[in-house]
C-alpha cells in the first residue's frame, strides 16, 4: 500500500511536469499593460508616438523583404486603407499580440498551466506547464495564438510560442503601426513578478523568414487597485466600424448608414 | 469643414501622446491634431462595446437641428476612469470637444466635454 502511495504521487508530479518545492507564485489580481499599445516602444519613431497614428513606426530587425512589407502597410495606414484586422469583431488578436493588449489582463497560475487572460477581444493565451512538449509538426497546424508549452524557474514563467499564422492570411498583425510577422516564429518568453505591483515577460523573438537577429521586447504589467472588475468585451454588440472592400473604415451613423463622404 | 456658427475651430495642434486609446478601430477617420467645439443636446449614450457613442443633437446656424455622432473609447475602461451609463443623460445640454472626421461629415472622437453645472471630463485643456 506504501508503495502504491509513493508511485502515486509519483505519478501525479510527473504528470505536472518536474515541478520543485518552490510553491507557484502569486499572480492574482487585475493587471494592465504599462504605456501604449506600440510593441517595440524603445525603437518607436517618432519617440512618442501612438500605433495607429500615420507615419509611425518601430525598427524590428527585418529582412529587406519584410521591412518592404512593413513599409506598404506604414503606407496604406497613411491613406487609411489599412484597417486593424481585428474590426471585424471575429478574430483573436494572436500572439504576440496578445501580450500588446489595451484594457486589462489577469494572469492565472494553475500547477498544469497559466493562462493569460485579456479582456480586450477577449484572448486567451495558454501555457501548458505539465511537462508536455509542442505537438509534432503533422499535428501542429498555425493558429492565431499558437502552441505554448513552459516550466517554471524559481518564480519565473518560462514558455516557448510556435504555430503561428503570422502574416499569413493577412489577419493578424502585431500591433497598429501595421507589424506583421511570419508563420515560422518562435518566441521565448521569461515572465517573473519584478515587485509586488508589476510583471514584467522579456521576449525573445526569432523569425526565419521576417527577422535578420533576435528582437527582444520586453513588457510590464502593472497591478490595478483590488476592487478592479473585468468585463464583457463584445466586440459585436454595437460596432458602427465595418470595414470596405478597400480597406477603408467607415463610421456610422444612427441610421446604420456611413456618415462618410467617401464610402469605397 | 463647413464653417457654422456653433462650430468653433479652437486648437490645431493636439499632444499626440494624450490621444485616447481606441481598442477596437484606429482613429484613421478622425484629424487628431484638430479639435472643434460643438454645443447641443444630448439624445443618447450608447454605452456599448468595442466603443461607446453619444449621440447629440446639435443647432446649426439656420436653426434646423443635426444629429451628430460622437465616439469614444470602450465602456470597460472608460468605467475605470469614473464613466457611467448615466454620464450623459437624455436631454441634457452639453459642450463637447472632439477630434472631427477628415472629410468634415457629422461624426467625432470625443476628446473632453463640459456639463451645464461647469464640471467637465475628459480633456478640456487647454483652453480655448
Amino acid at each position: 500500500m506504501f508503495a502504491g502511495l509513493v508511485v502515486g504521487l509519483a505519478a501525479h508530479y510527473m504528470a505536472y511536469g518536474q515541478r520543485s518545492a518552490t510553491p507557484l507564485p502569486d499572480w492574482s489580481g487585475v493587471w494592465q499593460m504599462v504605456g501604449p499599445t506600440v510593441f517595440d516602444s524603445t525603437t518607436v519613431e517618432p519617440p512618442n508616438g501612438r500605433a495607429g497614428e500615420p507615419g509611425v513606426r518601430e525598427r524590428p530587425p527585418y529582412t529587406d523583404e519584410w521591412e518592404a512589407r512593413y513599409r506598404k502597410n506604414i503606407e496604406g495606414i497613411r491613406s487609411g486603407v489599412f484597417p486593424d484586422p481585428v474590426n471585424t469583431c471575429g478574430t483573436p488578436h494572436g500572439f504576440p499580440r496578445v501580450m500588446n493588449l489595451p484594457d486589462v489582463y489577469e494572469f492565472v497560475v494553475r500547477p498544469e498551466q497559466v493562462w493569460i487572460l485579456g479582456e480586450n477581444g477577449p484572448n486567451i493565451l495558454r501555457i501548458y506547464t505539465d511537462g508536455r512538449k509542442h505537438p509534432a509538426p503533422e499535428d501542429l497546424w498555425p493558429t492565431y495564438t499558437g502552441d505554448s508549452v513552459g516550466h517554471w524557474e524559481g518564480d519565473t514563467l518560462v514558455f516557448d510560442t510556435i504555430g503561428t499564422k503570422g502574416a499569413r492570411d493577412s489577419d493578424v498583425i502585431v500591433d497598429r503601426t501595421g507589424l506583421v510577422l511570419s508563420d515560422q516564429l518562435h518566441t521565448v518568453t521569461r515572465m517573473r513578478k519584478i515587485d509586488e505591483m508589476t510583471i514584467e515577460a522579456q521576449m525573445v523573438l526569432e523569425d526565419s523568414r521576417a527577422l535578420k537577429s533576435p528582437w527582444r521586447i520586453t513588457k510590464r504589467y502593472r497591478k490595478l487597485p483590488a476592487d478592479t472588475r473585468v468585463f464583457d468585451y463584445s466586440c459585436a454588440e454595437n460596432n458602427r466600424n465595418p470595414v470596405t472592400s478597400s480597406g477603408r473604415t467607415l463610421t456610422l451613423g444612427p441610421d446604420g448608414k456611413p456618415v462618410d463622404k467617401v464610402v469605397d | 469643414m463647413k464653417a457654422k456658427a456653433w462650430l468653433a475651430l479652437f486648437a490645431v495642434i493636439v499632444i499626440s501622446g494624450v490621444a485616447p486609446a481606441m481598442a477596437h478601430h484606429a482613429a484613421t477617420m478622425f484629424d487628431t491634431t484638430k479639435v472643434i467645439e460643438i454645443k447641443g443636446t444630448v439624445k443618447e449614450l450608447q454605452w456599448t462595446n468595442p466603443h461607446i457613442w453619444i449621440q447629440i443633437f446639435v443647432e446649426k446656424a439656420d436653426g434646423a437641428r443635426e444629429e451628430w455622432s460622437i465616439e469614444g473609447g470602450g465602456p470597460n475602461s472608460l468605467s475605470r476612469q469614473g464613466w457611467r451609463p448615466t454620464t450623459f443623460k437624455p436631454g441634457e445640454v452639453v459642450t463637447l470637444r472632439v477630434n472631427p472626421m477628415r472629410d468634415g461629415s457629422t461624426a467625432g472622437l470625443f476628446v473632453g466635454a463640459k456639463f451645464s453645472n461647469a464640471t467637465t471630463l475628459g480633456r478640456w485643456d487647454p483652453q480655448p
